[in-house]
């Protein structure tokens, strides 16, 4: 069994999926019902040989790669099928699989116009394979291969499940993504070529950088080049107005997707590529990244004030909420990194709640109009309450998890990692701290003006605003329960997650002057963009985590 | 002296029959065919399509023995050469030319046209394609190029009936005839300069000099002009277009594949066995050509509103794509070699998605009659399958993976990279923004037929004949499967001109 | 590098914690008062509706128990303060050159006064991070106890209370489901080892708060009304946030091997004994200061408390009276190292804290007296107490601090569980128009009422003039006849505190006349309510007559010894995490004076309502609220300043017109336009004007020759012919010379640049 697991586990459950398309694929489009029941069939297997991998998974190594395969792929270009697992791709992949099925579970008995549950259930499929691939890749072009397969089914589940403004949206979310991504392969590229590295693995790519073979300049360009990949995927403050549309057009399970696993691809992509492998680039754009990541919180909050649609909404929410995500990156240390994976799947659980509330709302009055509703706590208790509780969790109400996700990162951005300019980010941790307050306003007029008040005589007598149904329990009880626990007990992620990440640090980036004499901190031979040596400095500028 | 001559007269160059095989079959098909015509006339028409079809699979037996034997033949003192690289060429000549057959077959059966003249034609224009990979001498080349030609012009001006036929026919043919004065221009001051015929002479004689003539210069831009045109690279594109429209479409197909790929194999071999000493004269000309060719031919496809004037101008970026690693070539023999495996990859790739696209249109087109925007909306609601099989090759033109088309552009890119000189950076960056501008009109046309809705009301399905469905399987499958194992391609295409030519 | 360790993690070494990892069982196990109102939260959010009382008796009962627990956990205290010899934990430190600032021997200051009083202090881990274990855990001390004593009896009387006094309400069971939650939350955040875990259970009261505040959530005031304390109290978050980060990493600078700690008693045992630097403890103080401003509505971030009596008026009484209000108060207790050496309490005679508190008790007090709603002027009289507490900390009276929290709690929840009686009666808050001589009707809750008052008035020998008279003597700032010392002549603090209290005993003698004197003005016959609002009255009223003798000040000759001092005896810490506060000793002379101003205060406002207005009500029949020629009539000074108060200083206009809507206003529409018309358009420009090239290359570049669609047309509509030949061999042309030009561009190009 273990050995099976070991060769087989990641490979299975990256491409059962696309078994599970194959059969859909001969099934005829009118058997709607064997047409779910094998895309649920698929997805649950494939989570199930998650929960396999979870309990194969060594809790005590987290930092090294476990159920790893190394086989050729493309001998031509020295790219090779290296997958594997480490404490910080774990919890995005279990994530991934997690919400897949409840997706399928909840478009069960209304999937949108124009309904074809073959199409759409395929697409889902397609998707997973795509998302597992990129979480477990640890080759560049193997990653970049599964980094694009999301793409193609998102685009068609935006064009043809959309809202009426889908083709505008659905092409925009594309060629966005595909232009971030155009010069991010470019960067990969002149990577590969610079370190003279004939691999393309993430760690050899990142011992070449570390033996010295790519010119200081010739970083800063290439990390350039992977931040505008990454963040326009995550997506960063000024490049994420495909977000908004994308959001607002997209099918409700696009929504969730998009929210609860694609934006994460982004910021896996920062901290499991772009930092290892550029620490001294890393660290010389950290501040930019920074500033861009609180600027992101502020703006996205204040966009949030502006809405009038729901959903909408929701969707700037989460450019706010990958600020944070992303403060804590820029601070490049392994407290904030943690932070930063917490949020991830907190944000990933909390507003994929969140749009399948807004998804079900929908359902019920046609409408995500914020001025029309009203009173749902009325009309639909239940879906009410929810919808408090997913509200409380996203404005990081501690006991959930969206905590976890938003205070680490400001404490974190207190004392960031060597090098990286400490009185700067503390500007920082203070407007992000502001940015909590912002987030606490717009949830809870959005929670007020939706959920509180009396139903507007609009849908006063309406017949068909039902409260929560059977299978949106089935969907939501996962993500619910998950909230707390996670928001109870972090250590479920954070547990996981400290030793990959510590581990993923460039020495440099990480020893805690304090404890070290000069000579200790010469021996380390770090260049001096980490402001190391001599140690001239109050010794407390320069505590990072260790 | 007079007896020297008699006596050489007398000596008959050693022809060795094996290499000479697959033309010899493809000659006897050709011949079986207009044989069959003169013998049963009407009573045949049926069955000219299949013997075409069956003719191109037997000239690739001979193929497959010359491949498993591998040696090197060369013959006339290198005029002619049969090596990896031109049995690869062949053998993506013929399949492509298979194709073709197979999409030609309810095309031209239904538009009522001569048949066994048709197939007979096509042979004789892939003959002329299959000699092209192996000459190795400027004579032979421009009468490999004529015998691929002259065929095509005519079979452009197939349907006779229509008038944009006889046009784009007249018109290609008066192009391809200016295009090939060029050349020959071009050819004729190689010759003056290395005197000799020999690419491999002419190559060793500009190795010699230092610097490059303005002679020499012109030589060079004028053959790679002449064969920019059959790869209708810009700005020597403007034939493209029109012709494609006007063509039948399965001839448009063969055209925007084997013809093409034809051009650049001449090209290669000029390239990497005639000029690759000058490299500083023909690097910036192929830079400016691709550049050229992919923001042009992108930027204009933009705005087209006929699929096949669309496909025409999405090839001509694609040749930019194609062109883009010789603009990189020229720094030693490894760079050499991978910008070689990497044009090649691209055309092998490139014929089975672009081939695909044209089925697609071909088959849609057998219903709608029109090969306008607007008579593919909506198509996902009256044909899921050849729009799901529309998809994948489009976004395989595209380049996303997992489809075949992202491996070609990822060499492109590779090469370009591995240059590791600012032009190839630079160029990098166009081709890479170029991908996102041609992305635009590929995912709207997916776009337009998955969501949209039909012009008109009606969703009767599409009859989907077996030759064509045969045509979409072969391409559908190639695509993918070089897309997911790109290794499949590589290891084929993965082959030196170099090592003894340059 | 110029730091030395001190030898490292050997126990006896390092610093001094105060605290010990022994402890009786019970003391040990706190985290179980906590535990069992948050199972019961859980119980009745999922039975509670198919219970015969709706899940109010889990609630009763989790609580109940919680309370009894509280008790003999106080007991096992008291055992322990007296007669415990547990090892005491050390932690090894870094002391850097730069920053010993002063006495590096404060620790030992600690010690002064006694035995050490050590915390019992016991934790889990809870997650690792950034390669550090964080962890949670309880830290029970006197001061723990009291709030565990209090925090679960009142919780417990409000409970039974709220049986009849929501009864039948639309959302009885989420009303005991949340007052479970809240007792939970409360109870854990006054355990509460390290600040993080304060952190969370401060913003769980938060929200608990909210959810009550906004229990009938249907009429949009009382949603605003919610929304604005959750609000409020973020904006003091986030000063909190800063403040606890700013400490985490202070600390951290100074224990080797870890980044930072959270862990209060490390914190505070280091600030103490000065190894960390000035300007981090004061912005950290600044910080938390705000936080405790949001909190217990100190001036100028009190005005979501008034608003927050839109909740039941048990909700009122338990959290925006007795607990939640004071957790502000509680935390400035708990980390008390950090305060006293940020804000220099020992050192100055005025700082931050004691100035804010000293303002808010005057102007809360002020507020009082304009008041119609009597939940008012019990909340506004609520801030002005928080006010008072929160001076007294500032002065460094600590025990006088905390044992006015502890009186306070009793009377103020007396009071409020009072006017909810009332109001329960006459179905109105409003005193002027709904009340009046409902002394006749409501007997119990009249006298409870007025037991109330006097407590708060500060009456001796009630709770509340004990409490207070210690916060006056604290101040230090009374010369006379003895009663000196303390930690600074806080002289303007005493003489806030004496204005504050002849206010207080003013507005709560109009209050009690306009309730329970003069004639009923409200409509139908008012009575009496039933036992489970009349007992939990009787009980409090019952504390606030004895609370105060739990304190009796040294030297106070009509008691023995033993019983003197006793509260600040057991709930004062004496220990490494405990700064070395000096005690101001009382004074005769000070009590006599400050009770002379109560009565002061009572005999104005006495004379004011029970004589003139009386006398105006008989003259004209009705019973008057105000005289018909008040001095707000006669004096424009007084209408002015009435009309300030009655505005609230204008506060609220400030926050809500300016602030908040100009946020949710123009602000951020104007951001929202700036992301549609700069950064979108822009990406949609890029596109368009890709598309426009294209056009503009193929129209006037690769097409330049002729437009093939009007050829087509042309073509299409006049057969062949002439046209044709024209057509195509103009356009061949013309294509020839495009091919024949480039081609010798490009070749004379290279030629010249090669």
């Amino acid at each position: 069994m273990e050995n099976l697991l070991d060769g087989w586990g990641i490979t299975l459950a990256t491409f059962s999926p696309l078994v599970g398309v194959a059969i859909m694929m001969v099934i005829p489009g009118g058997r709607e019902h064997q047409h779910k029941m094998v895309a649920l069939v698929t997805s649950l297997w494939v989570a199930f040989i998650g929960v396999l991998l979870l309990i194969g998974f060594d809790m005590g190594h987290t930092a090294q790669l476990q159920f790893a395969v190394d086989k050729p792929w493309i001998d031509v270009i020295s790219s090779r099928y290296l997958v594997g697992i480490d404490g910080m791709s774990l919890p995005l992949i279990l994530l991934t699989m997690l919400i897949v099925p409840l997706c399928i579970i909840y478009s069960w008995d209304h999937f949108p116009e124009p309904v074809n549950p073959k199409a759409f259930l395929i697409l889902i499929l397609i998707l997973e394979t795509g998302m597992i691939g990129t979480f477990v890749a640890q080759d560049l072009v193997l990653f970049f291969v599964f980094f694009e397969v999301v793409l193609l089914p998102m685009f068609f589940m935006i064009a043809v499940w959309g809202g009426e403004d889908r083709r505008y949206a659905s092409l925009k979310f594309f060629l966005y993504t595909l232009f971030g991504s155009a010069l991010m392969l470019v960067s990969f590229l002149a990577l590969f070529f610079l370190t003279g590295a004939d691999t393309f693995s993430f760690t050899g790519l990142s011992d070449a950088v570390a033996a010295g073979g790519v010119s200081h300049t010739a970083q800063l360009w290439i990390f350039g080049g992977m931040f505008l990949g990454f963040a326009i995927k995550v997506p960063m403050f000024p490049f994420h107005t495909w977000l908004p549309d994308a959001h607002t057009q997209a099918p409700t399970v696009g929504s969730v997707i998009l929210a609860a696993v694609l934006l994460k691809l982004g910021t896996y992509g920062f901290v499991r590529i772009a930092i290892p492998i550029l620490p001294e680039a890393a660290v010389v754009w950290a501040p930019w990244i920074g500033l861009l990541a609180v600027i992101g919180i502020i703006y996205g909050a204040l966009g949030c004030l502006a809405q009038t649609d729901m959903k909408r909404l929701i969707a700037f929410s989460s450019v706010a909420h990958m600020g944070f995500v992303m403060l804590g990156i820029a601070t490049l240390t392994d407290f904030g990194i943690n932070a930063a994976i917490m949020g991830m799947v907190a944000h990933g659980l909390i507003t994929g709640m969140l749009f399948f509330v807004a998804g079900s709302v929908k359902d019920r009055f046609h409408t995500l109009e914020i001025s029309r509703l009203g009173g749902l706590l009325v009309q639909a208790p239940r879906m009410g309450w929810v919808f408090g509780f997913c509200i409380m969790a996203s404005l990081g109400l501690p006991g959930l998890a969206g905590f976890w996700g938003e205070f680490p990162a400001i404490l974190s951005a207190y004392q960031p990692a060597n090098g990286v300019p400490v009185e700067v980010f503390r500007a920082y941790m203070v407007i992000a701290a502001l940015g909590t307050v912002l987030a606490a306003g717009y949830l809870l007029w959005l929670l007020q003006r939706v959920a509180f008040g009396n139903p507007t005589e609009e849908f006063a007598e309406d017949p068909n605003i039902t409260d929560t149904t059977k299978h949106e329990w089935i969907a939501w009880a996962p993500l619910l329960a998950l909230i707390v626990a996670i928001g109870v007990y972090p250590n479920l992620v954070f547990r996981v997650t400290d030793g990959a990440v510590d581990a993923s640090l460039n020495e440099c980036l990480r020893v805690d002057e304090r404890v070290l004499t000069g000579a200790e901190v010469a021996a380390l031979g770090c260049s001096d963009v980490y402001g190391l040596g001599g140690g001239s400095d109050a010794p407390v500028e320069h505590a990072a985590g260790n | 002296m007079g007896l020297d001559l008699l006596t050489l007269a007398f000596e008959r160059p050693a022809i060795d029959w094996h290499a000479f095989a697959p033309e010899l079959v493809l000659l006897a098909a050709g011949c079986l065919i207009t044989l069959v015509d003169i013998v049963f006339l009407e009573k045949a028409r049926p069955y000219t399509a299949a013997l075409a079809g069956i003719g191109l699979l037997a000239t690739a037996v001979p193929l497959l023995t010359l491949a498993v034997d591998g040696t090197e033949r060369v013959m006339f003192d290198g005029a002619y050469v049969v090596d990896e690289f031109s049995l690869v060429m062949k053998a993506l000549f013929l399949l492509a030319g298979y194709v073709v057959v197979l999409l030609s077959t309810n095309y031209v059966a239904e538009g009522d046209y001569w048949e066994n003249e048709y197939y007979g034609l096509l042979l004789a224009s892939l003959m002329g394609m299959v000699m092209m990979a192996s000459a190795r001498d400027l004579v032979s080349i421009f009468v490999a190029l004529e015998l691929l030609s002259i065929p095509a012009y005519l079979l452009v001006a197939w349907r006779k009936r229509d008038l944009h036929s006889t046009e784009a026919g007249l018109k290609y043919y008066l192009m391809g005839v200016f295009a090939s004065a060029v050349m020959l221009y071009g050819m004729s001051l190689l010759y003056g300069v290395a005197g000799s015929t020999m690419l491999a002479d002419i190559g060793t004689s500009l190795a010699g000099m230092e610097t490059s003539p303005a002679v020499v210069t012109m030589g060079i831009v004028f053959v790679v002009a002449g064969f920019a045109f059959k790869v209708s690279a810009a700005p020597f594109h403007t034939w493209a277009p029109d012709v494609y429209e006007g063509a039948p479409t399965p001839v448009t197909a063969f055209l925007s594949v084997a013809s093409k790929a034809s051009g650049f194999v001449a090209l290669l071999v000029f390239v990497f066995v005639g000029f690759y000493a000058r490299s500083e004269v023909w690097e910036p000309l192929f830079w400016i050509l691709a550049a050229l060719s992919m923001t042009v031919g992108n930027l204009v496809a933009l705005r087209q509103t006929n699929v096949v004037r669309l496909m025409a101008y999405s090839g001509i970026a694609q040749t930019g794509f194609m062109i883009a690693p010789l603009a990189v070539a020229g720094h030693g023999v490894v760079n050499g070699d991978q910008a070689l495996s990497a044009v090649i990859t691209y055309l092998v790739i490139y014929a089975a998605m672009n081939l695909g696209a044209f089925t697609v249109v071909i088959a849609l087109a057998r219903r709608s009659g029109s090969a306008e925007l607007t008579s593919f909306n909506g198509a996902f609601q009256f044909a899921p399958g050849l729009t799901v099989a529309m998809s994948v090759f489009l976004f395989s033109l595209a380049g996303i993976p997992p489809l075949g088309g992202w491996f070609a552009k990822f060499e492109v890119f590779r090469v370009l990279a591995t240059a590791g000189e600012p032009w190839g950076y630079a160029l990098a960056i166009v081709g890479a923004v170029n991908s996102v501008v041609a992305l635009y009109y590929y995912a709207s046309l997916a776009r337009r037929m998955w969501a949209d809705d039909p012009v008109d009301g009606d969703l009767g399905p599409v009859p989907v004949t077996p030759s064509i469905m045969s045509a979409l399987m072969l391409c559908g499958i190639v695509t993918l499967a070089f897309g997911v194992a790109p290794q499949l391609v590589a290891r084929f295409t993965d082959v030196s001109l170099l090592a003894f030519g340059g | 590098m110029n730091n030395l360790l001190i030898a490292a993690l050997s126990a006896d070494a390092g610093l001094p914690l105060g605290i010990t990892e022994g402890g009786s069982w019970l003391l040990r196990n706190v985290w179980l008062i906590p535990l069992l109102p948050a199972l019961s939260f859980v119980l009745i959010l999922t039975f509670g509706k198919r219970m015969p009382h709706g899940g109010s008796e889990l609630g009763i009962a989790a609580v109940g128990i919680a309370f009894v627990l509280a008790l003999l956990t106080g007991i096992a205290w008291v055992d322990h303060r007296d007669n415990s010899h547990d090892q005491e934990v050390h932690v090894a430190v870094v002391q850097f050159d730069d920053h010993g600032v002063g006495h590096g021997d404060g620790s030992e200051e600690g010690h002064g006064g006694g035995h050490p009083s050590l915390a019992v202090h016991r934790t889990a881990v809870w997650f690792q991070a950034g390669g550090m274990e964080f962890t949670v855990g309880t830290l029970v001390d006197g001061l723990a106890v009291m709030m565990l004593v209090v925090v679960t009896l009142v919780s417990l009387l409000v409970h039974v209370y709220s049986t009849e006094y929501v009864h039948g309400d639309r959302r009885y069971t989420h009303y005991f489901a949340f007052l479970s939650l809240f007792s939970a939350s409360m109870l854990l955040l006054v355990v509460s080892e390290n600040t993080l875990q304060l952190l969370c259970a401060w913003e769980l009261v938060g929200v608990c708060s909210f959810v009550l505040i906004g229990h009938w959530w249907e009429e949009k005031p009382n949603s605003d009304a919610a929304l604005k304390a959750f609000l409020t109290n973020r904006v003091g978050d986030m000063g909190l946030l800063v403040g606890v980060t700013v400490l985490f990493f202070a600390a951290g600078s100074a224990l080797p091997g870890r980044f930072g700690s959270f862990s209060i008693a490390e914190t505070n045992a280091l600030a103490s004994s000065g190894m960390l630097s000035h300007t981090a403890l004061l912005v950290a103080s600044c910080g938390l200061m705000a936080a405790v401003m949001s909190k217990s509505g100190q001036f100028f971030l009190h005005t979501w408390l008034p608003d927050a009596m839109a909740g039941p008026t048990p909700v009122s009484a338990l959290i925006h009276a007795a607990t939640m209000v004071v957790a502000g108060v509680f935390m400035i207790a708990r980390m008390y190292g950090v305060f006293f050496e940020g804000f220099q309490i020992g050192g100055s005679s005025i700082n931050l804290m004691a100035f804010i508190g000293g303002l808010t008790t005057i102007v809360g007090a002020c507020l009082a007296f304009v008041q119609r709603d009597i939940k008012k002027v019990l909340a506004y009289s609520t801030i002005s107490q928080l006010g008072y507490m929160v001076m007294a900390l500032g002065v460094g009276a600590w025990t006088a601090a905390v044992f006015h929290l502890f009186t306070h709690a009793f009377f103020k929840a007396c009071l409020f569980l009072g006017s909810g009686s009332v109001a329960h009666a006459v179905h109105s808050f409003d005193m002027k128009s709904d009340m009046g001589g409902l002394r006749k009707h409501m007997p119990h809750t009249y006298r409870t009422f007025m037991i109330g008052t006097i407590a708060l008035a500060g009456l001796p020998p009630l709770a509340g003039f004990w409490s207070k008279d210690e916060i006056l003597v604290g101040t230090g700032g009374w010369g006379l006849l003895g009663g000196t010392g303390g930690n600074g002549a806080y002289t303007l603090m005493l003489g806030m505190g004496m204005l504050t209290a002849a206010l207080t005993a003013a507005y709560m003698t109009r209050c009690v006349y306009l309730t329970f004197f003069g004639e009923f003005r409200g409509h139908g016959e008012p009575h009496e309510s039933g036992p489970r609002i009349t007992v939990p009255l009787w009980i409090l009223a019952g504390l606030a007559i004895v609370a105060g003798f739990l304190n009796l000040p040294t030297g106070f000759q009509l008691a023995p010894g033993s019983l003197q001092e006793r509260f600040g005896h057991y709930v004062e810490p004496v220990a490494g995490y405990f700064p070395a506060i000096t005690h101001a000793t009382p004074s005769w002379s000070l009590a006599i004076a400050s009770t002379l101003v109560v009565m002061g205060g009572i005999a104005a406002s006495g004379y004011y309502y029970f004589v003139k207005v009386e006398a105006a009500s008989k003259a004209a029949g009705t019973s008057l609220t105000e005289l018909p020629d008040g001095p707000t009539t006669r004096y424009p000074v007084a209408a002015m300043g009435y009309k300030l108060l009655d505005n609230k200083y204008y506060l609220d206009h400030l926050y809500n017109g300016v602030i908040a809507n100009g946020t949710k206003g123009p602000l951020a529409r104007l951001v929202y336009r700036f992301n549609q018309q700069v950064i979108d358009r822009t990406v949609d420009v890029v596109g368009e004007t890709a598309v426009k090239v294209g056009t503009v290359v193929y129209d006037r570049i690769d097409q330049l020759v002729v437009d093939g669609a009007v050829n087509a047309s042309g073509r299409a509509s006049s057969g062949m012919g002439e046209e044709l030949r024209r057509v195509n061999s103009g356009k061949v042309q013309s294509y020839a010379a495009i091919l024949f030009a480039a081609a010798m561009v490009l070749a004379g190009l290279l030629i010249v640049i090669v």
